[in-house]
């Protein structure tokens, strides 16, 4: 009967309801969505470092993180790679060479981190062979007598080895976007011509378009006049076994595109066995054992077994190797608390005040009620369950719309090409894919129905305090 | 059998420099199946004396004995839920619960005693008809006239079958031809119900149908009669 009036008692005044549950709903959408978004980007981020380029333990000879040195070798490989297979829940191993050395082409230097691998197996526990970017080669697939390297679309571009070339192939692209012709015939002037740089072909766009129109397609432009130089060559330098300055040409078998230009600027990757022909690196000898465990959540847990199982030799899991990253996704946790305390204090304060109102109005009756016998635990009851409808109804509705909308986005993504380049600089991905998991759900659930009774205190006891007799002589 | 025993009961409120002797050494006995009235101008105590008797107000000194039991020594809580199972109160302005429809109303104090469904559901039905709104067991209060309503909250204060009504003016807000109705439903379910009712009133008519008028001035009983 209490549950019954104090859900009839929430309708009463039915706008001033409505209005409360509507924002109380636009909060936990707005909470939820924002929260969601942001989980997406850390998600996404450290599922790109995992897959494509740390997996989730390495493990290295204890110098060699610091001196780089190409001696500092992990010693008996096999016999360190089957401890590490024999722990429960690792799922796969593989070696990499790694040697810091030069780039360059007949423009450009660079420095890169080279990294000889073992391709099938790569291919099997990373996921980059599926970034290569369509058009400019493959994942080492290509018969050639030449040496060759997977290298980054940064690195391509810093080394003029993707230029920027407005074809007729292109132009025909970029009207089929429907880009205004307008836009298209300002820039005749470039047609046909070859830009080394992205800086040089910004500088021009800038010249030939205005700062709006650039905003609108320049991204789009960009995109189509993008040109890889067919088989391009690069040198590569690096110290050998000895110690000695040793290098090689290389052809570019194909670039990489991942949303981390550090990445993709720094590392190379070429098979093991070109590497050790030039280094003079003996068969079966690397720098790391890299490790997939069956799944991430594991990362932790098996990181001190590793250890263990491995005490001579330096062993971390990609938290480790990249503080910034864990600390994201520890610090994720922080702002959702801030977050839903921000949300739930608004909650808290909206349905006090509408509460409040509801009693003072209500004053008459509520000193009637407490007349013809209904005891302060009633009274409390049902101004405690109004309160908790009132924050249920909004915060499922919210909810409701926040997972609809979750649904929809997560499915073609948010694009935030507008600062695609910010946040690819720090690894972030411009486009977003957001997530949430079930946990987040239910947690929100129950603090928005702990809001409901906390905020239904005050208005309960200020019930609690009325005197019948006066309650009863209000007019 | 006495259902009520009031022993020298006086009420005073003080103000900073005032104090207003509201009931001043009322000494009553009610019996069961009573229909009184309490009369006397503005300001003579009656609504006080009521209140008292209700438990809504405590006395200064003095004692009202419900069946034996003291109300001034109930402590809050209790004397909540003694209200509740004992006494049934009709106010002046009705003071119905908004949402409710006449029959949950009538329903409301019997499921606060836990009643089951069936029996509540047959004394309201009973009520209803016996105050002749049992077409109207589904209205709200708002849809319903002044008359109707109080009549609804006659039905409410007798549903559990409490041990008296108190009524504080309750035809006041009444025009006459409802008012006369009112009390011939009350005192037809007082007869019937055997309930006791104390009601407190200025209108002669209502004096009229009282099988006891008690004539309060100043806070004391200045008569107390039984008309033929």
């Amino acid at each position: 009967m209490i549950i019954q009036i104090a859900w009839k008692n929430v309708w009463r005044n039915k706008t001033r309801s409505l209005i409360v549950i509507l924002s109380v709903a636009v909060g936990v959408f707005a909470g939820v969505f924002a929260m969601a978004a942001m989980n997406s980007s850390v998600v996404q981020r450290i599922d790109a470092a995992v897959n494509e380029e740390l997996s989730h333990i390495q493990v290295n000879n204890r110098e060699f993180r610091s001196s780089s040195d190409i001696r500092d070798l992990i010693q008996g490989f096999n016999e360190v790679d089957s401890l590490m297979r024999s722990l429960p829940g690792v799922n796969s191993t593989t070696g990499r060479i790694i040697i810091r050395g030069i780039a360059s082409t007949s423009a450009k230097s660079a420095g890169v981190e080279i990294n000889g691998i073992d391709v099938e197996k790569e291919k099997e526990m990373f996921s980059l062979h599926k970034k290569v970017i369509p058009g400019t080669g493959s994942y080492f697939e290509s018969e050639t007598k030449f040496n060759s390297v997977l290298i980054g679309e940064k690195l391509a571009k810093e080394l003029n080895i993707i230029r920027y070339i407005l074809t007729p192939e292109a132009v025909a692209h970029l009207d089929s976007l429907k880009i205004p012709s307008v836009v298209l015939s300002k820039l005749d002037p470039v047609y046909g011509e070859r830009f080394t740089s992205d800086k040089k072909f910004n500088r021009e766009l800038e010249k030939l378009l205005t700062p709006n129109e650039i905003k609108k397609y320049s991204i789009q432009i960009k995109e189509a006049a993008w040109s890889y130089r067919e088989g391009a060559k690069l040198i590569l330098t690096f110290l050998d076994k000895d110690n000695n300055q040793t290098g090689a040409g290389f052809r570019v078998c194909g670039i990489f595109r991942t949303n981390n230009d550090m990445f993709e600027g720094m590392s190379v990757f070429v098979p093991a066995g070109e590497l050790r022909a030039l280094t003079g690196m003996e068969e079966g000898t690397w720098h790391r054992l890299i490790a997939r465990l069956d799944n991430n959540d594991l990362t932790d847990e098996l990181t001190e077994p590793a250890r263990k199982a491995i005490p001579s030799y330096e062993v971390l899991n990609w938290k480790e190797i990249q503080p910034d990253l864990a600390m994201i996704a520890d610090f994720m946790g922080q702002i959702y608390g801030i977050f839903m305390a921000i949300i739930l204090a608004a909650l808290a304060f909206g349905i006090v005040n509408t509460m409040l109102m509801a009693v003072l109005e209500r004053t008459k009756e509520l000193g009637m009620l407490t007349a013809i016998g209904m005891n302060r635990k009633k009274i409390f009851s049902m101004i405690m369950f109004e309160s908790i409808f009132l924050s249920i109804v909004g915060g499922f509705a919210g909810m409701g719309i926040a997972g609809a909308v979750i649904a929809l986005t997560a499915k073609n993504g948010i694009n935030l090409m507008k600062y695609s380049e910010g946040m690819e600089a720090f690894g972030y991905s411009a486009h977003l894919f957001p997530t949430i998991d079930a946990q987040f759900f239910i947690t929100t659930t129950i603090l928005i129905v702990l809001t409901g009774i906390l905020s239904s205190v005050y208005p309960a006891r200020k019930a609690l305090k009325l005197n019948p007799i006066e309650a009863i002589r209000t007019e | 059998m006495k259902v009520i025993e009031i022993k020298d009961l006086h009420k005073i409120y003080s103000s900073s420099d005032i104090e207003v002797h509201a009931v001043n050494g009322v000494n009553l006995d009610f019996m069961e199946a009573e229909f009184a009235a309490i009369v006397g101008p503005s300001g003579s105590g009656k609504t006080t004396l009521l209140n008292l008797l209700g438990g809504l107000d405590m006395p200064t000194s003095g004692q009202i004995l419900i069946d034996g039991t003291d109300l001034s020594k109930l402590k809050s809580s209790a004397l909540i839920d003694f209200r509740m199972r004992n006494i049934g109160f009709v106010f002046q302005s009705y003071n119905l619960i908004p949402v409710l429809t006449a029959k949950e109303n009538v329903e409301f104090i019997m499921s606060l005693q836990k009643w089951i469904r069936k029996d509540r559901e047959e004394r309201s039905y009973d009520l209803l008809k016996s105050i002749g709104l049992a077409d109207r067991y589904n209205s709200r209060p708002a849809k319903l006239s002044g008359g109707q309503q109080q009549r609804v909250a006659v039905a409410r204060a007798l549903a559990s079958r409490p041990k008296f009504v108190l009524a504080d003016e309750p035809t006041a807000n009444l025009d006459s031809k409802a008012a006369s109705t009112l009390l011939e439903i009350m005192e037809k379910l007082n007869h019937e119900e055997k309930i006791t009712f104390i009601f407190s009133t200025h209108d002669p008519r209502v004096m009229k149908m009282a099988h006891r008028v008690i004539t309060l001035e100043d806070g004391k009983v200045v008569s107390d009669e039984k008309p033929e």
